[in-house]
């Protein structure tokens, strides 16, 4: 029980509390409530400064408009291939290797993953990194999208973390009832990894889906992946299409930005309240080390 | 039968060997092989004539850079906007925590969090796009605001020098504070209950509470959090700053980072670019591994 003189300061503090929550909320929001806004009004109404945080002039042309612009359909297209197969080939090598090292009585054991530890202090760097790659003759491939980014160290240890902590009891049953390694970690370990493989799939695919500046330096126009695409509208390098041309330029530009903006974010928006708690799951058990 | 240990070991194991080997392969070629690549810093590059140089120049690369003053200025610039952004950016996500675990509202709180981190989800690009959209000087709201309250001419905000690095540090707590909150959550959960009931009854306010119960019980965290944010002091968002670098601000906007993707990507000066790169990882790890030192001797905690 508290103590009545208290009452009217704990009040007050929960007052202040809910308004700092509040402008926690909106301040989140806001800047995705007035993309949603841009992208549905009119370019009218955008010039005469109408539109806050309710679409002015609703009408839905913007998306009409970037969805007959053939270069951004390829560049939605190249990023769900790239966040697709970018995961796929993550998970693979990256369970791969993270089983192995979850058992320490294998020969190297300490080795190699001092060698992964140290490799998350210290990198080749951008120019090393861009070098190797176009030696590998990558550059204007898909796979230097996709290859160079497979293993992240982060949910490597994410994951060795999560098989050390499995029963060492079920490994040996199994090797009783005459399973192999390989056989093991597909039948056993993998089916009962499926939230801390699903925690790491959401990380690779989040980093794959946002991914541009490896598109930028190794790619050409026709693979760039649609966050590239948007940084090309924003930055003026790419046109934003025919639109462009007609009535009001700026005022139209700012319609389809938005409604670029919008598109290539809504996969992340819609899923983000039904994977949310895997993230979360990821950052604890990456905060606590093994 | 007359096999020794270590060979019976590797028939009983052979499999996970196995399964290591790609996995192995890939991790040398894609991050050790690079990091030999640094290399390059002491040797002249020659197109077509492989990635790590032809011959060796000493510390030349590291000379020239020295008595560049495009390189003080972005090393002036990346330890400015490093040390404001960990000012502003590393209190706030600790007093959000607190206060969001005084809310009592269990829905409320439950909707607060999970919108506060899906920031962190979302793509630089977009990040900076929606920005420039709302500090936009013509059609902008936040100059529309500023011109119907305040009666104020728009401002440039991204392309004005001035208004950069507080931009950038704003950004940074918009995305990030509601994901680096979860680590102090966390923290704030595992404090007992019996502390905050003994509390109430000798009378101590909420706030009250707030000093001197869950501040003191999660400044073992607060502190490894610190040393860690100081041992990644020069690591800041080369994409994000990529994105907002234009010529007009490029005066505080060139960090090192930015430097090194000029000078190598965009004017092939391969060998001077991998010099500075090398410079600023060296420092980094200096950094990671004294302050993880210190971290283990203070709290008896570290990463690794």
């Amino acid at each position: 029980m508290r103590i009545r003189s208290s009452s009217f300061s704990t009040r007050a503090f929960d007052a202040f509390i809910l308004l700092v929550m509040l402008g926690v909320l909106f301040t989140c929001l806001v800047p995705f409530i007035y993309m949603v806004a841009l992208s549905l009004s009119s370019p009218k109404a955008i010039i005469n400064n109408q539109v806050s945080f309710w679409p002015v002039g609703f009408n839905i042309e913007a998306y009409k408009q970037i969805f007959s612009y053939p270069n951004f359909f390829q560049a939605y297209r190249n990023t769900i291939f790239y966040t697709v197969a970018g995961t796929a080939i993550a998970l693979v090598l990256t369970v791969m290797f993270a089983y192995p090292l979850s058992k320490p009585m294998l020969r190297g054991h300490g080795f190699i993953t001092k060698l992964v530890i140290f490799s998350m202090f210290f990198s080749g760097g951008l120019i090393p990194n861009y070098l190797l790659i176009s030696s590998l003759h990558l550059t204007q491939k898909v796979w230097a999208m996709l290859i160079p980014f497979a293993i992240n160290q982060f949910n490597l240890i994410i994951l060795i973390n999560f098989f050390k902590s499995m029963p060492a009891e079920l490994e040996e049953a199994a090797i009783i009832d005459g399973l192999d390694y390989a056989g093991i970690l597909v039948r056993i370990i993998v089916p009962l990894s499926t939230a801390a493989l699903a925690t790491i799939a959401l990380y690779t695919a989040v980093f794959f889906w946002n991914d541009w500046f490896n598109g930028l330096i190794y790619l050409k126009s026709k693979q760039f992946p649609v966050m590239l695409f948007l940084r090309n509208i924003v930055t003026g390098t790419s046109m934003v299409g025919d639109a462009a041309g007609a009535g009001d330029k700026t005022s139209i530009a700012i319609s389809i930005k938005s409604a670029v903006i919008i598109t290539s974010t809504l996969p992340i928006i819609v899923l983000y309240p039904f994977l949310q708690r895997y993230f979360v799951k990821g950052v604890l058990v990456g905060s606590i080390k093994g | 039968m007359n096999t020794s240990p270590a060979r019976s070991r590797f028939r009983q194991y052979w499999q996970l060997y196995a399964m290591m080997v790609i996995p192995l392969i890939y991790f040398i070629l894609f991050k050790y092989v690079p990091m030999f690549g640094n290399v390059l810093a002491f040797r002249r590059y020659r197109p077509g004539m492989g990635p790590f140089g032809t011959e060796w120049v000493g510390l030349q690369y590291f000379k020239r850079f020295a008595q560049d003053p495009a390189f003080w200025r972005a090393f002036r610039n990346t330890l400015t906007l490093s040390l404001m952004n960990l000012v502003v950016n590393f209190p706030i996500p600790i007093i959000f925590a607190i206060l969001l675990n005084e809310l009592r509202n269990l829905r409320f709180k439950k909707i607060v969090q999970t919108v506060s981190y899906m920031p962190r989800f979302i793509s630089t690009v977009v990040v900076i796009a929606i920005l420039g959209e709302l500090l936009s000087p013509s059609s902008g709201i936040i100059n529309l605001f500023l011109k119907r309250f305040f009666d104020m001419e728009p401002i440039y905000f991204m392309n004005d020098e001035k208004y950069f690095r507080w931009i950038y540090v704003f950004v940074d707590t918009w995305q990030y504070t509601g994901w680096t909150a979860i680590i102090y959550l966390a923290a704030i959960t595992g404090i007992s209950s019996d502390l905050y009931e003994a509390a109430t009854i000798d009378g101590a306010s909420r706030i009250q509470q707030v000093f001197y119960i869950t501040i003191p019980s999660i400044m073992p965290t607060i502190m490894v959090m610190l040393i860690l944010n100081i041992g990644r002091l020069l690591s800041l968002g080369f994409e994000k700053v990529l994105l907002m670098y234009t010529p007009s601000n490029s005066a505080v906007s060139d960090i090192i980072d930015t430097l090194v993707y000029r000078t190598g990507l965009a004017n092939q000066n391969y060998s001077y670019a991998t010099a500075i790169g090398l410079f600023s990882g060296i420092i980094g790890v200096v950094l990671v591994s004294s302050s993880n030192a210190l971290s283990k001797k203070l709290t008896g905690d570290g990463i690794y």
